[in-house]
C-alpha cells in the first residue's frame, strides 16, 4: 500500500527530531517539524496534515495537551496521532492511548517498527477515507430517497384522499410504521345514495407497498362514481392488480356498500380479519370472516366474489381493522387475536367506543409506540341517509343550460341480462343532459329501482315475500345469482326520453320485462311501515317521481321525473 | 433460518423454515427453490415456524408461480394455530395443499 503522507512531526529534542524526520522522509513522505507542544498545535492544518507524531515531554505544551487541541481543531476529520516517548513506564503509555492516541512508538528509533506502523497506520487512513466517503454518499442517497417519498406522498394522498372519510357516519385510525403506508382506507358515495368502502393491506410496507394503492384508489372512485357494482368493480380491482403488481404482492382487502333504500349491506371480505357486525339487538357482534382470495393474486378468469348480505337498523354498527391490530403482541407477547381482542369479540365492548377501545389497548400494550406493522381500524355506523344529503355532493346549479331533446331505447335479451348492467351507461348518457347531473342521484336511484324490479321480479320471478326476514334475505340473493345464472329467455327494454320546454323539463324512464306483470292496482305506497323488508322500493320511486304509471299488466312501468332550470 | 433437501427419487423439494417467516427469509427461501431445477413437487415444513407475515404470504405466491402455478404440488405441512390462522385468512387453503 504506497502512499504519501503529510506527516507533522513534534520534539523539543534536535537530534531526535532530526533523525525521525530522516526515517519518514526516506519513505517519501513529507514532514513538516516542530519544535514543541503549541509549535504543533500552530502548524497543524486538518485539510492538508494526515498524520501527527508528538513527543510526550515538550516544554511550553506537552504532548498529551497538544493531542487534544489537534483533535479539537480536526473536528471530524480523522487524523492519527503516535506518541514519542523515551519512557517506558506502562501507565504513561497506556495513557497515551486512553486520550485517544493511535499508537505509539519508544525512542530510541527502530526503522523496521516505524515503517510497519506507518503501513498499519496507512491502512487505517484508507479504510477511513472510504467509510467516509460511503458515508457522504449514503446520505446524499438517503436525501435523494426522502425527496421521493414525498413527491411520492403528495401523489398517493392526492389520490387516497378525494374520499368521503369526513363524513360523519366514519371513524377511522391509521397508524403507519413508515412515511408511507400499506393500508388504504377508501370512501366514496354512490350516485343512488350509499356509499362503498374499502379498507385493504398490501404486502409489505414503505412505498413498494403504496406503489399498488394507486390503481387501486383510482378504480374505486372512478367507477364507484360511474354507478358501477361492488361486484363489478372488485374483479377489475383484482385483474388490474394482478396485471401489474410482482407475483408476490397483493392486497387484503374488505369491501363494503352500503345501500340505503332497501338498508342492507353487502360485505366482501378477501384476507382480512373477521369483520364485526354489532346489531343493535343482540351483544355479540356478527363475523364475517374472509372468504376470498386477496386481490392480486388470481387470475380474472378464476376469480370469484363471495358477498356476504346482511339488513341493518339505523344505529348498527360495522367495524373492519387490518391484520396489523390483530396481529399485534400484547406485553407478553401474544398475539392479540388470542388475548386482548376476546371481550371486544364477545361483545362486552361497545359498538360505538369499539375504536377508541383498540386504540386505548393498542397504546396500553405498548403497540403504537413500535408498531412493525401498518395498523388500520375502521366503524361505520349505519343509517339511512348515508350520502344522500351530505352537503360535499351538492353541487350548484347552473343557471344558463341548454335545452335537450332526444329518446333512445335500450332492450337487454338474456345473454345481455346475465353479462351487463346497463345501469352505468344509461346514466351517462342521461347526465349528459345540461343541469341533470345535479340531480343523478336520485335519477340513479329511480333507473336502478326500475331496472331490479323489471329483472328481479319480471324476468327472474322471484318474489319479494322472501327478503321479510334477515335469512331469507340472503337467499333471495342467492337465489338471484342463481336464476340469472340460469337465464335462458327474457328481456328487459329500458326506453328513455328527455324533453325541454321552456324552463321546464321532463325526463320519461319506460321500463318494461317479459314477466308476467303484478297486481299493480293495490300497492301500498305507505313508507312508514318500514319493518318490512321489501316492498320499499315502489314507495321510493312513488316519492321520487313527478308520476308513476303502470301498464301492460304490470309488467311495464313509467317514470316521469320534473325538473325546472334556474330563472334569471 | 431456511433448510433445504431434494429428494432425488421423489423429485420432491423439502423446504424447512425455523423461526419467523418473514422478510430476511426472503433470499434464502428464494434460493432454496430456485436451485433445484428437477424438482416436481414441493414441500414447506412449517412446524418450527413460530410466525408468519404478508410478505412471507408473499413468499409461497412466488414459489406457486415457479412451481407452474395451477398446476404446482405444494404441500405446507404441520403450520401451528397462528400460523395457520394467517392462512386460512388468507384463503391459502384455495391454493395450497395445508396439512395439518
Amino acid at each position: 500500500m504506497e502512499q504519501i503522507l503529510n506527516i507533522l512531526i513534534a520534539d523539543d529534542n534536535p537530534s531526535d527530531r532530526i533523525l525521525l524526520k530522516a526515517i519518514l522522509s526516506q519513505f517519501g513522505h513529507n514532514v513538516i517539524s516542530a519544535e514543541d507542544g503549541q509549535d504543533a498545535v500552530d502548524k497543524f492544518d486538518p485539510n492538508t496534515i494526515q498524520l501527527v507524531c508528538l513527543d510526550v515531554k515538550m516544554p511550553r505544551k506537552d504532548g498529551w495537551e497538544a493531542a487534544l487541541e489537534i483533535q479539537r481543531a480536526a473536528g471530524n476529520v480523522f487524523v492519527p496521532i503516535i506518541f514519542l516517548s523515551g519512557v517506558a513506564d506502562p501507565v504513561a503509555l497506556s495513557n497515551c492511548l486512553r486520550i485517544g492516541g493511535t499508537d505509539f512508538i519508544s525512542k530510541p528509533y527502530n526503522p523496521a517498527l516505524i515503517t510497519a506502523k506507518l503501513n498499519a497506520i496507512v491502512r487505517l487512513l484508507v479504510m477511513q477515507k472510504t467509510l467516509e466517503e460511503q458515508r457522504d454518499a449514503m446520505s446524499l442517497y438517503n436525501e435523494q430517497l426522502v425527496h421521493d417519498q414525498n413527491v411520492a406522498k403528495v401523489v398517493y394522498e392526492n389520490i387516497t384522499h378525494s374520499n368521503c372519510l369526513k363524513d360523519p357516519a366514519i371513524s377511522t385510525v391509521h397508524y403507519g410504521t413508515h412515511t408511507f403506508n400499506g393500508d388504504v382506507i377508501l370512501a366514496a358515495y354512490k350516485p343512488n345514495g350509499g356509499m362503498h368502502i374499502l379498507l385493504g393491506d398490501f404486502t409489505g410496507h414503505g412505498l413498494s407497498a403504496a406503489i399498488g394503492a394507486l390503481p387501486l384508489a383510482d378504480i374505486f372512485f372512478d367507477w364507484t362514481k360511474k354507478g358501477f357494482l361492488m361486484r363489478q368493480i372488485i374483479p377489475e380491482i383484482n385483474t388490474r392488480l394482478k396485471t401489474i403488481l410482482p407475483a408476490n404482492m397483493f392486497c387484503s382487502a374488505a369491501f363494503v356498500d352500503i345501500k340505503v333504500n332497501n338498508k342492507s349491506i353487502e360485505i366482501w371480505n378477501g384476507g382480512l380479519p373477521d369483520l364485526l357486525f354489532f346489531s343493535q339487538q343482540s351483544m355479540a357482534p356478527q363475523r364475517f370472516p374472509s372468504k376470498n382470495l386477496p386481490l392480486g393474486i388470481l387470475h380474472p378468469d378464476e376469480f370469484e366474489c363471495q358477498i356476504d348480505p346482511i339488513t341493518f337498523i339505523p344505529g348498527d354498527r360495522l367495524v373492519v381493522f387490518s391484520d396489523g391490530v390483530y396481529e399485534a403482541l400484547d406485553k407478553s407477547g401474544v398475539m392479540f387475536c388470542h388475548s386482548i381482542l376476546d371481550p371486544f369479540y364477545q361483545g362486552q365492548v361497545e359498538a360505538n367506543k369499539a375504536l377508541d377501545w383498540l386504540v386505548e389497548q393498542l397504546t396500553e400494550q405498548g403497540v403504537l409506540e413500535n408498531p412493525h406493522d401498518d395498523i388500520s381500524c375502521l366503524s361505520v355506523c349505519l343509517d339511512t341517509n348515508i350520502g344522500i344529503e351530505s352537503p360535499e355532493r351538492d353541487m350548484p346549479i347552473s343557471h344558463h343550460e341548454a335545452p335537450a331533446d332526444f329518446s333512445f331505447e335500450y332492450v337487454l335479451n338474456a345473454d345481455s341480462l346475465r353479462n351487463t348492467d346497463p345501469l352505468p351507461y344509461v346514466l351517462q348518457i342521461i347526465t349528459t343532459v345540461p343541469g341533470l347531473s345535479s340531480f343523478s342521484s336520485q335519477i340513479f336511484m329511480i333507473l336502478s329501482e326500475l331496472y331490479s324490479n323489471a329483472l328481479e321480479h319480471g324476468v327472474l320471478k322471484l318474489n319479494s315475500d322472501k327478503k321479510s326476514s334477515s335469512d331469507g334475505f340472503s337467499q333471495y340473493y342467492e337465489e338471484r345469482e342463481r336464476s340469472l345464472a340460469n337465464l335462458k329467455e327474457g328481456y328487459v327494454k329500458i326506453s328513455v326520453k328527455v324533453t325541454s320546454e321552456g324552463n321546464s323539463r321532463v325526463l320519461v324512464l319506460y321500463v318494461e320485462d317479459s314477466g308476467s306483470g303484478f297486481d299493480y292496482q293495490h300497492i301500498n305506497f305507505d313508507m312508514a311501515n318500514s319493518e318490512l323488508l321489501y316492498n320499499r322500493g315502489l314507495a321510493l320511486l312513488d316519492q321520487l317521481c313527478h308520476k308513476l304509471e303502470f301498464s301492460k299488466g304490470g309488467s311495464a312501468v313509467t317514470a316521469y321525473y320534473h325538473w325546472q332550470v334556474g330563472q334569471d | 433460518m431456511v433448510e433445504s433437501s431434494f429428494n432425488d427419487k421423489t423429485k420432491c423439494l423439502t423446504i424447512v423454515i425455523n423461526g419467523r417467516f418473514d422478510y430476511s427469509c426472503h433470499k434464502s427461501f428464494k434460493e432454496a427453490f430456485v436451485s433445484v431445477k428437477k424438482a416436481s413437487a414441493y414441500e414447506i415444513d412449517f412446524s418450527n415456524v413460530s410466525y408468519l407475515d404478508s410478505s412471507a404470504l408473499g413468499m409461497l405466491l412466488l414459489l406457486r408461480d415457479h412451481a407452474g402455478g395451477e398446476k404446482a404440488s405444494v404441500i405446507l405441512k404441520k403450520p401451528n394455530g397462528a400460523v395457520l390462522d394467517i392462512l386460512k385468512i388468507a384463503n391459502f387453503h384455495r391454493l395450497f395443499d395445508i396439512q395439518e
